[in-house]
């Protein structure tokens, strides 16, 4: 193998500074989920490369590069253990990147750079899509196309041509995107299932709950689901959103059972009261539950089913954004027959510990006399007695209910949710804790709700005769308020608090609605595009019964005409100017002389033939000759086009004899 | 080969003044515009089994951009005007430079505009609104003789390289191929007194005919030294009937067998007289060119070499 030359002369100086800008701007959005030290190396070989470029150095030898890119390679199957998905998948790209800029020396090795650069924006809008993404993906790819554009650019043409022409070129290009985006037919299920982003926190709920584990509860603002529902917004008390449902406990942690189907789930729910319809918009969790306003009755998404505690779940973790329709009935019996083996399940508890709230519920149970007034005696416990809600609790040692119950007594709904069902369990009760989200902000302006991570929220059922499983909020006994306006307390001076100021909230609180109604006809048409809303944006534009093969068609169509339509407009700027005013006047002028222009032939040359030819009186040759010259290549205003064209209508050709 | 021919049979041959028509600029993608088509391809399956709306807006717009740089290749050819603008004589081995004017009448600049034939490349160059410029190709030439360049072509990879969009032209072209000056040739035959009266007077000199700019191998003898005193210029007297050194190449004269061989002798020849301004004369079996030095005799005496054709008069 003969080594390669690894000299530079500075002749990649053109178009370098834009392919480094390139991958700069398509790495931008993986740079928070990429680990430090991968930005670092693409920075660093960047910047290095640019350098030995401009003092026209040499490249690094092959030795130095692959020892370089074996570290880095080793470096990502260290940092990340897998190599499939987003995270480890745009960490590889960026190396690979970084690699080749150090042996970029020919103009078409930055194709590679170019293509990378592409494959890197795909792969950020596959992990997120937000509002700014479209004006992201255009800015990217209109940066890629100039630096494209430089590659082969002379070096007299300027950036600000190649930036123009790459504009103009995805001017051109929109109109075809926009139709092919419209018509192409989607699928409604994916091929094959790939973890989008292995690496990523989920941003879910968590499937266990250890009140006094984590000592602080995050007020994430994202939104976890958005509804709109068909006619009025029900009250917030109501807004109960279901996610898991926890039945067992260890003493200090509640776990759930894995999502599986129970057919039956959905018969033991027997509704009383009038139904409500609502869609909801969630976004992606990466796990199995689906939420919905308890109780759900009917659902619109496919492959889910409903768990045997009426929790409802989808075979395959949610990796997108979806919508789906659900009827449910705030009004409810759940489950009026409980089996004594189901009986003993709920209200198993571990044989020692947390003794002190044993004894408590066992002696306010024989005091209260019967099961609802035991649990009445207990919300009024956490109701009178010095309770506190709040979201930064102390953490909890061994026996964490005791000392939750008898010393910190500080918590949030987990806290007093966990403290309430042991209790329960404890005198015989079932008992369960069921994990979701409360409440939600109403959006007055998209008339739509918004659940954020922050309502998360648990809560408890009890199994009590003739009632069924009887959901029991103790955190609306310690904080009502929880319940009538969320977590964030009260909605209205809500938004800024986390940035430190709330004089101007009533402004912020309409910026934030509209910007929340923004990403919501975003979500719903953009985004959420699918087989559904293509169908019925199909009909909506007269299709009768469209079928993925009308709308290719369609595609092919629409793409052709727009195509003959661009080429059309391209063919109008080639197209050659027309013939000057002087050139047709000269043009009758040779007419009437009867005397041939020979190619080539210049006007002096012709008027002396002409003159010769004797065709037209030599004077006047002569003043049209010098009134044509004057007019092409003279100064603009001297009237000589006037002289022109007055001496050639002048010209009276006698008839030839 | 065979597109070729059917292209020549389509389009005829060309005048020396061409302006392309959209009919005769044919397309196809490069191995680029493969690896692009390749990647949309995968990029449109990831969008469709993600269902991710904005990357398929990408995939889309990529694909847009690639039916836009098909087109706009095209009609970075269509419409442009060539005319050839000549060669000049060289001799054989050397490389014939033919030019090519390209002219842009439209409103439009054109990038990346080159000419070739086969595997020979022109400079790649732009071409603002308006502007016309020369592209030369030089092809290397084996032979004598009149040298034609019955085809070549024209081609451009903007916008992208996505794709190659080129036009053969058939135009009549050609030019003179001297032969090559020989490299080993034997000493050219001894000066000979040429015809013309002559009076030698005692110092040897002839009737002073005139004055002339000195050039490199005027005898010292002949320098006007007088005049350079006076004004500080070289000039040379000329005498009429001057003993010049005139001599006479004849084909005939030349011991080798070959034909070419004769001819590159005469050649070489022919360039060393010419380069010390000697007077020559060349006889070849039919013509014959009187003593003379300068470029027209220069020119005429390679001219019939080139085109020398056995002596079969």
């Amino acid at each position: 193998m003969r080594a390669q030359p690894r000299g530079t002369d500075g002749s990649l100086l053109v178009s370098l500074p834009w392919t480094i800008g390139a991958l700069g701007v398509s790495l931008a959005p993986h740079v928070p989920y990429l680990a430090l030290w991968i930005s670092a190396a693409v920075v660093g070989c960047a910047a290095w490369r640019y350098i030995i470029e401009k003092r026209r150095g040499i490249l690094p030898s092959r030795w130095v590069r692959g020892g370089l890119a074996l570290v880095c390679f080793l470096g990502v199957f260290g940092t990340y253990s897998a190599i499939s998905g987003v995270g480890p998948g745009s960490a590889l790209l960026a190396i690979m990147a970084a690699m080749k800029l150090l042996e970029t020396r020919k103009r078409r090795d930055q194709f590679v750079l170019l293509f990378i650069s592409i494959f890197l924006v795909m792969s950020s809008l596959l992990r997120e899509q937000y509002l700014w993404s479209l004006p992201y993906l255009l800015i990217s790819t209109l940066i890629i196309l100039t630096a494209w554009l430089r590659m082969s650019a002379e070096k007299s043409e300027t950036a600000k041509q190649s930036f123009a022409t790459g504009g103009r070129l995805l001017l051109y290009a929109a109109p075809l995107a926009i139709a092919m985006w419209v018509f192409f037919p989607r699928l409604a299920t994916p091929f094959w299932a790939v973890p989008i982003d292995t690496s990523q926190a989920t941003s879910g709920l968590s499937d266990t709950m250890s009140p006094g584990d984590i000592s602080s509860l995050s007020m994430s603002d994202a939104v976890a689901f958005r509804v709109r529902f068909d006619d009025e917004i029900p009250d917030s008390r109501d807004r109960y959103w279901r996610g898991l449902v926890l039945t067992r406990f260890n003493g200090r942690t509640w776990t759930g059972s894995e999502p599986r189907i129970d057919s039956s789930a959905l018969q033991q729910i027997a509704a009383r009261g009038d139904p409500v319809s609502y869609e909801i918009t969630m976004e992606p969790t990466r796990q199995q539950w689906v939420f919905a306003m308890e109780m759900p009755a009917d659902w619109s998404l496919e492959r889910t089913f409903m768990g045997p505690q009426q929790q409802l779940s989808r075979v395959t973790p949610i990796e997108q954004r979806i919508a789906y329709k659900v009827v449910s009935y705030p009004d409810y019996v759940l489950q009026s027959e409980l089996s004594s083996l189901a009986r003993q399940w709920y209200t198993s508890v571990p044989e020692n510990g947390n003794e002190r709230t044993r004894d408590l519920a066992r002696a306010m149970r024989s005091d209260a006399g019967s099961d609802t007034a035991f649990i009445d005696a207990v919300l009024a416990k956490f109701h009178e007695e010095q309770y506190f809600y709040t979201l930064q609790p102390p953490a909890l040692g061994s026996d964490p209910v005791d000392r939750f119950l008898f010393d910190t007594r500080q918590g949030f709904c987990e806290h007093y949710a966990s403290a309430f069902a042991f209790m329960m369990r404890s005198v015989g009760i079932p008992s369960r804790v069921v994990l979701g989200y409360q409440g939600g902000e109403v959006n007055p302006m998209g008339g739509h709700l918004i659940v954020r991570q922050s309502d998360a929220h648990a809560w408890t059922e009890v199994w009590l005769e003739r009632y069924g499983w009887y959901r029991v909020d103790p955190t609306s006994a310690v904080a009502p308020e929880r319940i009538e306006y969320g977590a964030r307390g009260a909605a209205i001076d809500g938004v800024g608090v986390g940035w430190g100021f709330t004089a101007p909230s009533k402004l912020l609180q309409q910026l934030t609605m509209t910007w929340d109604v923004l990403n919501a006809k975003w979500n719903e048409w953009v985004l959420g595009y699918g087989p559904d809303t293509q169908k019925g944006f199909m009909e909506w534009l007269g299709m009768s019964d469209p079928s993925w093969r009308k709308m290719l068609l369609t595609l092919v169509i629409s793409v052709v005409s727009l195509i003959l339509v661009i080429s059309g407009l391209m063919m109008l700027r080639c197209r050659a100017p027309a013939k000057d005013r002087a050139s047709v006047l000269y043009d009758r002028f040779v007419k009437k002389a009867g005397l041939e222009r020979r190619t080539g032939e210049t006007a002096l040359e012709y008027a002396r033939r002409a003159k010769s030819h004797g065709t037209i009186p030599e004077s006047t040759v002569s003043s049209v000759t010098v009134a044509y010259l004057d007019a092409r290549y003279g100064p603009d205003d001297d009237g000589a086009l006037g002289r022109l064209k007055h001496a050639v209508a002048a010209i009276r050709v006698r008839a030839t004899a | 080969m065979r597109v070729r021919r059917w292209a020549r049979k389509r389009q005829g041959v060309d005048d020396t003044t061409t302006r392309l028509r959209p009919g005769r600029v044919y397309i196809l993608p490069t191995g680029v515009g493969f690896i692009f088509g390749l990647m949309t391809f995968a990029m449109l399956l990831g969008s469709m089994n993600y269902n991710n709306n904005l990357s398929f807006v990408l995939t889309f717009l990529l694909i847009g951009i690639g039916f836009v740089a098909m087109h706009q290749c095209q009609r970075n050819l269509v419409g442009l005007e060539l005319t050839f603008a000549g060669t000049d004589p060289v001799f054989a081995g050397q490389s014939m430079r033919f030019r090519i004017a390209i002219t842009n009448q439209s409103r439009n600049a054109r990038f990346g505009i080159r000419i070739y034939h086969d595997k020979t490349e022109s400079d790649v160059h732009d071409l603002q609104p308006g502007e016309s410029r020369i592209f030369t190709l030089p092809i290397v030439t084996s032979r004598r003789g009149w040298m034609r360049l019955d085809r070549f072509g024209i081609r451009t990879l903007f916008p992208f390289e996505l794709f190659r969009s080129w036009a053969w032209l058939h135009m009549d072209l050609g030019g003179l191929v001297y032969p090559a000056p020989s490299d080993n040739a034997p000493e050219p035959p001894p000066t000979r007194v040429a015809h013309g009266h002559r009076q030698h007077d005692a110092r040897g000199e002839e009737d002073f005919a005139g004055l002339k700019r000195y050039s490199e191998g005027d005898s010292p003898r002949h320098v006007a030294w007088k005049a350079y005193a006076r004004s500080g210029q070289m000039l040379s007297k000329q005498f009429a009937g001057a003993d010049t050194s005139s001599q006479w190449f004849d084909f005939e004269g030349i011991a080798a067998l070959d034909v070419e061989e004769r001819l590159s002798i005469l050649t070489r020849w022919i360039i060393d007289a010419d380069r010390t301004l000697e007077d020559y004369g060349l006889r070849l079996p039919a013509t014959e060119f009187p003593p003379a030095h300068g470029d027209a005799q220069r020119r005429q005496c390679l001219e019939a070499l080139a085109l020398f054709d056995g002596g079969a008069s």
